[in-house]
């Protein structure tokens, strides 16, 4: 009973995903995505995406039927796809459809469909060049907010502690020339801080060649 | 045996204050001696998160509302779950809470035991009995400490006092003074090559016509006797035409203070200062002669430690634990009533102009009497008794009567039935209610257990530790280091950390 009750509570697990293409570029990724190995949970995840996409089309159809129909325009276009039975049948169930109802529902459907279900952060280092931090949005077709910082800018990058909610978390931050506030990576994910101090300390290493290859040998 | 340690309390830096020092000293002596010390206190304006202090003591700014001379708003409650998460990232042993009045130290001793954590709670003051206001306070002080290992009080009188209070069994009660930082409150002449090996030299003694300063240093607060100190002092004045005051604090007195000055025209021979910090006050001191100390009701009164140890002779109110503080030559005691105190004072002035007293010995006697690594030692022991490092019999040579229902030898038990069995004795309506707060506090924590488990939090590293003695140079590279990699801003600390260290050797 309190595992389950645990189980309900916790948050989804995050991974961590790092893409070192070259030694002076480096990619971390933190995302709440569940990668799906098995060949159930391949095929569950490209029937929830034909779903999604099914129900995010046949909304939008209903809606431009309904505005045909309330507008009193020709829905010819429709029997191209349905024949004209299909076209016909549809046509009277727009039109039954009154506005109030539909256009909420409507809206909410595809909100739904849009929504991404998971979570993506992510801090790419380029040697000589910078850091870009960057935050999926909650909606697909959204891009992502990003934020580049120079290397010329970058003054620091450490992890500290703050108070967040009912809990004292670990942040990764920038000190950024020039500015008050500190930039925090990952800051809607807060992972864990075996995680940020890997990310640490791969990024002080691409960052800062030489210095930090000296505190790498250091630690062993 | 190394403990970790959390101290609580609503007061700390950067409010100036006997309490937030007491608290400082004691954890860094502390961590000195091996331990690891945490202090959980609310946010200030301008302090705010997580800070690291000399010496890697880390400081919880805990956000919170705060109400009345900076206490924050008791919700019993509210605080345990970030409370819960601290102690439990920090690997808390022992939950040491400060002043009797801070809302976040009763809470957090509560909490505590609700954990599982030995407790400890030390009290920097005294109460009255009679008023609505104490009789509530020492309700609260009952609850609390009815359910703490032990208590420590600053004075004898402060420990008679806690323990009619709250009804405690003396022997759990120990007594441990506050101390002083002897280098930092050195008097004017004081120099090291003079006073270290040679005799001291003939006593000064001040001429008739010689102007003598006397020092105040207080918050201007009722209970600070601020009255009795306008009404004294222009009596003094005029029967001791040489004789200056400097007055340094402010609060809600210092109004009428302003007015005694005016109504009397004695601008010329009272200076106010204002505020000042405390790094400051032994600049003020040493300017005068004669420390006065008018108090009404004072737990200890370190200041007075401090004015002796610049030199100063002491003038003070026999009242609370102050007698005990100072051997009989440096002090003069006066009742706390004007013509006591203007006698009293008339007679420190002769005593000094006769050259009958040696302030210029009192500053290496405070020296040897004070000091925070004996403090720390006996704080020590406490959490050795508390813990059961010591035994029983050894922690309580008189043997505790008053300690039912304990655990292992000398050890409280934390069962909640016996936790409200201790409650239920507090009172006929008190009782009940604070066996309701046990176990909706527990019932919290069970909640919390579940929703917030303890998996789900990351431990703290902590402060990398400097290793005494041994190939200097390499150590200061390999703790820089691991200081970097514990967080960035670890390396500011390190040039504060390396003159405490010097200080120490100089010390010693």
């Amino acid at each position: 009973m309190i595992a389950v009750l645990k189980r309900l509570s916790s948050p989804p697990p995050q991974t961590l995903r790092t893409l070192q293409p070259t030694p002076s570029t480096v990619s971390y990724t933190v995302s709440t995505r569940p990668l799906s190995r098995t060949l159930p949970a391949i095929l569950a995840f490209y029937i929830g995406v034909a779903v999604r996409i099914l129900l995010g089309a046949s909304t939008l159809v209903l809606l431009w039927t309904k505005w045909r129909v309330s507008s009193a325009k020709s829905t010819g276009l429709l029997s191209w796809v349905f024949r004209a039975a299909g076209e016909e049948s549809l046509a009277r169930f727009a039109e039954s459809l009154p506005w109030k109802y539909l256009a909420p529902s409507a809206l909410l459907l595809l909100w739904l469909v849009l929504q991404r279900g998971y979570k993506e952060e992510s801090l790419t280092v380029l040697r000589g060049l910078g850091l870009q931090t960057s935050t999926t949005s909650s909606l697909h077709l959204r891009t992502p907010t990003t934020r580049f910082i120079p290397t010329t800018s970058i003054q620091d990058i450490f992890i500290h502690e703050a108070f967040k909610g009912f809990e004292v978390r670990f942040y990764l931050a920038v000190v950024v020339k020039g500015e008050d506030d500190v930039v925090v990576v990952f800051p809607r994910m807060l992972p864990r801080r075996a995680v940020l101090e890997d990310v640490w300390r791969g990024a002080r290493a691409c960052l800062y060649e030489e210095k930090g290859r000296d505190k790498a040998s250091l630690k062993e | 045996m190394p403990y970790n340690i959390a101290m609580v309390s609503d007061n700390f830096y950067p409010q100036p204050g006997g309490v937030e020092s007491h608290m400082y000293q004691l954890s860094s002596k502390l961590i000195d001696r091996g331990h690891k010390v945490i202090i959980i206190t609310h946010a200030y304006e301008g302090r705010t998160g997580v800070r690291y202090l000399t010496n890697g003591l880390k400081v919880y700014h805990v956000p919170f509302w705060t109400i009345y001379r900076e206490t924050t708003f008791p919700t019993v409650f509210s605080f345990f779950p970030i409370f819960r998460n601290i102690v439990i990232r920090e690997e808390i042993e022992i939950v040491h809470g400060h002043a009797s009045l801070s809302n976040l130290c009763n809470e957090a001793i509560l909490h505590a035991r609700t954990m599982g954590l030995r407790t400890a709670m030390t009290d920097h003051s005294l109460f009255g009995f009679a008023d609505a206001g104490s009789i509530l306070t020492n309700k609260l002080l009952k609850f609390t400490l009815s359910d703490v290992d032990h208590c420590i009080c600053v004075s004898h009188t402060c420990k008679e006092n806690t323990v009619l209070r709250a009804s405690l069994d003396p022997s759990m009660v120990s007594v441990i003074p506050n101390a002083v930082v002897a280098e930092n409150f050195r008097p004017l002449s004081h120099t090291e090559a003079s006073h270290r090996h040679n005799a001291p030299g003939p006593p000064q003694r001040l001429g008739p016509d010689e102007i003598i300063t006397i020092v105040v240093i207080s918050r201007l607060f009722y209970n600070k006797g601020v009255d009795l100190l306008i009404a004294s002092i222009p009596r003094i004045l005029a029967t001791n035409p040489n004789v200056r005051f400097l007055i340094a604090g402010n609060g809600p007195k210092a109004i009428d203070l302003e007015q005694m000055i005016e109504r009397n025209v004695l601008q010329e021979k009272v200076l106010l200062l204002g505020p000042v910090r405390h790094e400051e006050v032994r600049d003020v001191m040493v300017q005068g002669h004669i420390y006065l100390h008018p108090s009404l009701t004072e737990a200890f009164g370190t200041v007075i430690v401090e004015a002796a140890s610049c030199g100063l002779y002491v003038v003070c109110t026999r009242v609370g634990g102050i007698p005990e503080v100072l051997p009989s030559h440096m002090t003069e005691f006066a009742a706390p009533e004007e013509d006591d105190i203007v006698a009293v004072t008339g007679r420190a002035i002769v005593k000094l102009r006769e050259g009958k007293v040696r302030t210029d010995l009192f500053h290496n006697q405070v020296k040897q009497m004070y000091s925070w690594t004996d403090v720390a030692e006996r704080t020590e022991r406490v959490y050795d008794g508390i813990s059961g490092a010591l035994s029983y019999e050894e922690f309580y040579p008189d043997g505790g009567t008053g300690l039912a229902s304990r655990g292992r030898a000398g050890v409280r038990s934390f069962a909640l039935i016996d936790r409200l069995k201790r409650y239920y004795g507090c009172g006929i309506w008190a009782g009940k209610l604070f066996c309701l707060c046990a176990v909706v506090d527990y019932l919290l924590y069970i909640f919390l257990e579940i929703f917030a488990p303890r998996e789900r939090i990351d431990i703290c590293k902590n402060w990398p530790k400097k290793v005494v003695k041994e190939g200097k140079g390499k150590e200061k590279e390999g703790d820089a280091a691991t200081a970097k990699e514990e967080h960035g801003s670890g390396r500011k600390k390190r040039p504060h950390h390396r003159r405490e260290k010097r200080e120490e050797q100089g010390e010693s």
